[in-house]
């Protein structure tokens, strides 16, 4: 299983990706949304962890525009903040969420839970 | 007694600051955290006989130094602006104020991929309500956000001017961000601002006069 994560915190993402790593889970991992549409476009990923606030792109806009060209990508996003208001007017049902600063072992079971 | 702007419009204010800082500092956190279960999970794995490399230890110590820096000057900026409201009046240095607002609206101006930096400013220090004037410069400052790109610099100055102070917004290659009739005018009214609009330098300039001590 591949996945990907986007989070404009490279050093918050690129440790969480290694850390997955650890857990047998290979992660990809970038800053911007932009570059995520062409990471999506080469490799195919099951489950995409998205941060929900991220310069130029939310990941709710990036969810929207993955799910066109992959419509079986899952999504678990990041937020900083517990106000569901966002997440709940524009994630679809089964999207999940955890609020920073995660635990990786809640991380890993979201994306196994996506993943279903 | 001094006239102070809007109670309402100032507590959105300071709520608009305070939810951008504790944005920043969940994110300080997270990154922390991250790095600490990074260490951990090495220390595992070298407890089950794979070689710790000091030198990914000593690059997840940086970073978690790096993150304690970023927080502190984050924490910083967000007690020099709640001492902002200490007092009514007072001699206010407006190089640093305008520095400090500029911090305080990075955040805001990253999720629009706009740079904020500090032009060449001049030596001026009068009195004035500091929490006001962070105020005004904050709703400036987003205002300009507002007419600009992705990309874009917005570069604040300020210098003395007739006995007063001129704040002068500009964005390097393009028109003048501000214009006289913008949102905020209750606050420039309240304030005895006047906004003035040089076409040639392309620069929106603020100018706040000399607060007498007894106003």
């Amino acid at each position: 299983m591949k996945v990907l994560l986007v989070d404009d915190e490279v050093e918050l993402v690129s440790a969480m990706a290694e850390r997955l790593g650890f857990r047998d889970i290979d992660a990809d991992w970038t800053d911007n949304g932009e570059e995520a549409l062409k990471m999506a476009a080469s490799t195919e990923y099951a489950v995409a962890v998205l941060d929900m606030k991220m310069p130029k792109m939310s990941g709710l806009d990036l969810m929207e525009l993955l799910a066109k060209d992959h419509p079986t990508m899952k999504y678990v996003f990041l937020s900083g903040h517990g106000s569901e208001t966002d997440f709940k007017a524009g994630c679809a049902a089964g999207c999940s969420y955890l609020i920073k600063p995660i635990q990786i072992e809640d991380l890993v079971a979201k994306i196994q839970e996506a993943q279903g | 007694m001094t006239q102070t702007l809007d109670t309402r419009e100032g507590l959105q204010f300071f709520g608009r600051v305070s939810a951008s800082v504790s944005h920043e500092i969940k994110n300080v956190f997270a990154v922390i955290n991250e790095a600490a279960g990074l260490i951990e999970d090495l220390t595992v794995m070298a407890e089950r006989g794979i070689p710790l490399q000091p030198d990914r230890l000593k690059g997840v110590a940086n970073s978690i130094q790096g993150q304690i820096r970023r927080g502190d000057t984050i924490i910083k900026n967000m007690n020099a602006f709640a001492h902002s409201t200490d007092e009514t009046v007072r001699e206010v240095n407006f190089v640093e104020i305008l520095d400090l607002t500029r911090a305080l609206a990075a955040r805001l101006a990253d999720m629009r991929q706009i740079r904020l930096i500090l032009g060449d400013c001049e030596p001026v220090s009068q009195l004035a309500n500091p929490f006001d004037l962070m105020q005004l410069l904050h709703s400036s400052i987003l205002a300009a956000i507002d007419s600009m790109d992705a990309d874009d610099t917005l570069v604040l100055s300020v210098k003395p001017v007739n006995g007063g102070a001129s704040f002068s917004l500009s964005v390097p290659g393009k028109d003048a961000p501000l214009k006289n009739d913008h949102v905020f005018s209750s606050t420039l009214q309240t304030m005895n601002v006047t906004v003035t609009v040089d076409e040639n330098l392309r620069t929106t300039e603020l100018f706040l006069p000399a607060q007498d001590a007894t106003d």
